[in-house]
C-alpha cells in the first residue's frame, strides 16, 4: 500500500475537485440565484475594461522580464495592495483622477516592458502598487445591489490573479531572443493604448 | 450568435461554480439540506459556506507550510477546537455585528503570503483560536438544524481536509509550487480586506 | 496503511451516530393509475419511519376531488393509503403533488403515473425537493441523473457497506490486490443488484441484513490477523471474499431501488444509473480513505498501539453488534 502513495497527489486533488463540483446538485435548488451571481459578476469584472486587462498583463510580463524575486513578489503583494485600494473606495475615501491614473499606469508599465527597464525592486513595487490602488479603487467597489460582497470579492480577486498568470505565462517566451522582441512589442502596444485611454479620460 | 454562445458559457460556468461556491452570506438564514441526515447536512454546510471553508483551507495550507509537527498539531487540535467551539455555540445566540471571519481571512492569508515562521506554541494558540471562533458561530447557525450531529460531521470533514491539504503542501517540492501557495494566501488576505470594506459599506 | 487508517474510525464514529439505523428506512411510493379520462386511483405507501408512522403527508392539487371513502391499511413496514379522485375534467399535466413533512426526513418517494393509453411517467420526490410535477416525457439525462443521485445517496447512507469496504482496504496489500478486490466486489454486487432488480430473485430483508452484518463481523478477526502478520485464505485472496460477500451486498443495494410498477422499458436504464451512482459513491469513499492514509504517512503521524488496533476491532465489534441486533429483529419477525 505504501508503494503508490506518491501517486496520490494527483488523484486526490482531481477527486476532491470533482467531488466539490458534484456535491449535491440539489443544494443548488435551495440557494437564491442572486447570491451566486455575485461571484460571477466579480469574476467578470476585471475583464470588462481593456485598460485594466492590459495593465495587469503588463505587470505579469514585466515580472517575467525582471525575473526572481520580482516574478513572485509582484503577484503575492498585488492582490493585497489592490484590496487596500478597494477598501479606500468602500470606506468612501475619494481618489482623484482614477481614469487618468489607470491610463498613466498603463503608459508607464508599457514603457517599462518596452525598454526592459530593470529598476531597483522597491521602485518597481511602488509603481505596481500605485496601479494596484487605482485598479482596486475603480473596480473593487462596483457591486450590483443584492449580491454577496464576499462572493463578489472572491471572484474579483481570483480573476485578477488569473490575469497576472496570463501575463507571466506570456512572459515565459522571454527566454528566446525572438520572444524578447515580441514582449517589447507588446510593451509598446500597451503604452500606446495607455495614451489612447489618457486621451479618452481627459477629453 | 456569438452573444448567445457567450451567454450559454456564462450560464454553464455559473452553474458549475455555484455548485461549488453558492452560499448566502447570512449563514444562519439558510441551512443546507442534503436529504442524508444531520451529519451530511453539517458537512454540506461547511463545503458551501466560504466564510468557514476558506479559513479552514487557509489553516491547512499554513500548517502544511510550517512542517510535519505543526501539521500534525493542526490535524488534531483544529477540528477539535472547532467542535468544542461549536458545542459552546449551540447554547449561545446572536450574530456578531462585525464579520469575524474576515479577520481569519486576513490573518491566515497574510501569514501564508509572508510564509512567516512562528514558535510552536503560538501556532497552537492560533489553530485553537481560529477553530473555536468559527466553531462557535457554526454552532449558533446549526442550532436550528443539524445541531450536534452536524458539528460532528463538520469535525470529521475538517479532519480529512486538514490531513489531505497540509500533507499536500508538505509534499510540494518545486520552489514555484510553494510560491503558488503564497500567492493563494495573498488572495485570501485580499478577500479578508475586502470583506471588512464591504462591512463598513453595509453590504457585507 | 493498516495502522494509518485509524483516523477513519474517528470519522466513522461521527457518521454512525447519525446514520446507523437510517439505512433500514425504506423509500415511499405513490402510484397513480388512470381509471377513466378524469379519474385516477391513488395509492400512497408511507413507510414506517423509525418505528412510527411517517411524518410526511400527501397533499394533492386543490381542485381534485375524492370520490368514495379513502382507505388506510397498516402493513408491517408501511401504511398504505388508497383513494380515487376526479380531476373535474381538467388535465393533470403540470399539476404539483406535495409531500409536506418530507423535508425533515431522509426518505425518497417514487412517483409513478400509469395512463389509460399505456404510457407511463415516473419521478422522485426527495427531502430536498418534497414535491413532484406531473408531466409527459422527460429527457433521458434527467431520469439518469435522478437514479444516479439515488445510488450515490444510497451507498453514502449505507454505513454497513462502507464498513465492509473499509475492512477490505485494511486487509489488502499492494496495488494490484487492491484493484482486484475492489473490482470483484463491484462485479459481484452489480450481478445480484441486477438479478434482484430485474425480478429473477428476491432476498427477504431481515435475514439479508443479518447476513450483511455477518460479513462485516467476519472481516474483523481477519483484519487483526493480517495486522499480526499472520495469513489466511482471506488475506491471501481478499478478492475471493470480496466477491462472495459482494453478492450479498448487491441484494442490499437493491432494497434502495424500488421498482414495483416501474415500466419495463425503464428498468434497465434505472438499474444502470443507480449502479453507476453506487460505484461513484464507493470510489469516493475508497479514494478518501487512501488519500487520508497517504496524508498520515506524509505527516508522519505515529499512532499509539491501541489506536493502531482500533480499526480492526471497530469493524469486528460493529459487525458483531449489527449481527446480534439484526438476528433479534429476524427472530422477532419469525415468532
Amino acid at each position: 500500500m505504501e508503494k503508490y502513495s506518491g501517486h496520490m497527489n494527483f488523484l486526490t486533488w482531481g477527486l476532491a475537485f470533482a467531488l466539490y463540483l458534484a456535491w449535491p446538485a440539489s443544494v443548488l435548488a435551495h440557494v437564491e440565484q442572486g447570491q451566486a451571481v455575485g461571484f460571477i459578476t466579480g469574476l467578470e469584472h476585471p475583464w470588462s475594461g481593456l485598460d485594466h486587462v492590459l495593465a495587469m498583463i503588463a505587470v505579469g510580463i514585466w515580472g517575467a522580464q525582471l525575473g526572481n524575486p520580482a516574478l513572485w513578489i509582484l503577484p503575492v503583494t498585488f492582490p493585497m495592495v489592490m484590496s487596500l485600494g478597494a477598501m479606500m473606495g468602500l470606506l468612501g475615501i475619494p481618489l482623484p483622477g482614477i481614469e487618468i491614473g489607470i491610463a498613466v499606469s498603463a503608459i508607464l508599465l508599457g514603457t517599462m516592458v518596452l525598454g526592459e527597464v530593470k529598476p531597483k525592486l522597491y521602485i518597481a513595487a511602488v509603481m505596481v502598487g500605485f496601479f494596484a490602488i487605482f485598479h482596486g479603487h475603480a473596480h473593487g467597489t462596483e457591486l450590483p445591489a443584492g449580491q454577496s460582497g464576499l462572493l463578489y470579492s472572491m471572484g474579483f480577486v481570483i480573476a485578477t490573479g488569473v490575469l497576472h498568470g496570463i501575463g507571466i505565462t506570456i512572459g515565459l517566451i522571454h527566454r528566446w531572443p525572438a520572444g524578447k522582441l515580441a514582449l517589447r512589442g507588446a510593451g509598446a502596444f500597451i503604452a500606446a493604448m495607455g495614451f489612447v485611454f489618457l486621451w479618452q479620460a481627459v477629453a | 450568435m456569438k452573444r448567445s454562445l457567450l451567454h450559454n458559457l456564462r450560464i454553464l460556468l455559473g452553474a458549475a461554480l455555484s455548485a461549488a461556491l453558492l452560499q448566502p452570506s447570512e449563514a444562519a438564514a439558510h441551512l443546507v439540506t442534503t436529504g442524508m441526515g444531520p451529519v451530511y447536512d453539517g458537512i454540506g454546510h461547511l463545503l458551501l459556506t466560504p466564510e468557514d471553508l476558506v479559513p479552514a483551507l487557509a489553516m491547512s495550507l499554513y500548517a502544511g507550510m510550517r512542517g510535519r509537527a505543526p501539521g500534525r498539531r493542526a490535524l488534531f487540535l483544529f477540528p477539535l477546537a472547532w467542535l468544542l467551539g461549536g458545542f459552546a455555540g449551540l447554547s449561545a445566540s446572536g450574530t456578531p455585528t462585525f464579520p469575524l471571519p474576515a479577520i481569519s481571512f486576513l490573518l491566515l492569508g497574510a501569514l501564508i503570503a509572508a510564509d512567516l515562521r512562528m514558535p510552536d506554541n503560538i501556532f497552537t494558540v492560533l489553530a485553537l483560536a481560529v477553530g473555536i471562533m468559527h466553531g462557535f458561530f457554526n454552532g449558533i447557525a446549526l442550532k436550528a438544524g443539524p445541531s450536534g450531529l452536524g458539528l460532528l460531521g463538520i469535525m470529521a470533514a475538517l479532519f480529512v481536509l486538514v490531513a489531505i491539504v497540509s500533507a499536500f503542501v508538505l509534499s510540494l517540492k518545486p520552489p514555484w509550487a510553494r510560491i503558488a501557495v503564497r500567492v493563494a494566501g495573498s488572495w485570501v488576505a485580499a478577500m479578508g480586506l475586502l470583506m471588512i470594506g464591504w462591512f463598513f459599506r453595509g453590504q457585507g | 496503511m493498516r495502522s494509518i487508517l485509524v483516523g477513519m474510525i474517528f470519522l466513522f464514529n461521527g457518521f454512525l451516530l447519525g446514520t446507523v439505523s437510517a439505512h433500514e428506512s425504506q423509500p415511499g411510493s405513490l402510484e397513480m393509475k388512470q381509471l377513466a379520462p378524469d379519474r385516477y386511483d391513488i395509492i400512497w405507501r408511507a413507510p414506517i419511519y423509525y418505528g412510527r408512522p411517517h411524518p410526511a403527508q400527501l397533499q394533492l392539487p386543490e381542485d381534485w376531488e375524492t370520490i368514495g371513502q379513502p382507505t388506510e391499511r397498516r402493513r408491517a413496514d408501511a401504511i398504505v393509503f388508497n383513494r380515487v379522485i376526479t380531476t373535474g375534467g381538467k388535465s393533470i399535466e403540470g399539476k404539483i403533488i406535495r409531500f409536506p413533512g418530507l423535508e425533515a426526513t431522509i426518505t425518497d418517494v417514487f412517483i409513478r403515473l400509469k395512463r389509460l393509453d399505456g404510457t407511463m411517467m415516473s419521478t422522485v420526490a426527495r427531502p430536498t425537493k418534497p414535491w413532484a410535477e406531473l408531466r409527459g416525457e422527460r429527457p433521458w439525462y434527467v431520469t439518469a441523473g435522478e437514479y444516479l443521485g439515488l445510488g450515490f445517496h444510497h451507498i453514502l447512507m449505507g454505513i454497513d457497506h462502507l464498513l465492509f469496504v473499509l475492512g477490505l482496504l485494511l486487509i489488502v496489500q499492494g496495488r494490484m490486490m487492491l484493484l482486484k478486490t475492489i473490482t470483484s466486489f463491484t462485479v459481484a454486487h452489480s450481478i445480484t443488484l441486477a438479478i434482484a432488480t430485474l425480478g429473477y430473485a428476491h432476498a427477504p430483508l431481515p435475514p439479508l441484513n443479518a447476513a450483511i452484518a455477518l460479513s462485516i463481523l467476519f472481516l474483523g478477526p481477519e483484519v487483526v490477523r493480517s495486522r499480526r502478520g499472520e495469513t489466511s485464505l482471506t488475506i491471501r485472496f481478499p478478492w475471493l471474499v470480496a466477491f462472495a460477500f459482494g453478492l450479498l451486498h448487491g441484494f442490499g443495494f437493491a432494497s434502495g431501488l424500488s421498482t414495483t410498477g416501474m415500466p419495463k422499458a425503464e428498468l434497465p436504464w434505472a438499474l444502470l444509473w443507480f449502479n453507476v451512482g453506487v460505484e461513484l459513491g464507493q470510489l469516493v469513499f475508497v479514494f478518501l480513505a487512501l488519500a487520508l492514509a497517504w496524508s498520515f504517512k506524509t505527516l508522519e503521524v505515529r499512532w499509539p498501539r491501541w489506536a493502531q488496533a482500533l480499526p480492526g476491532y471497530t469493524v469486528g465489534s460493529l459487525g458483531a453488534y449489527w449481527t446480534i441486533q439484526r438476528t433479534v429483529i429476524l427472530l422477532g419477525g419469525l415468532f
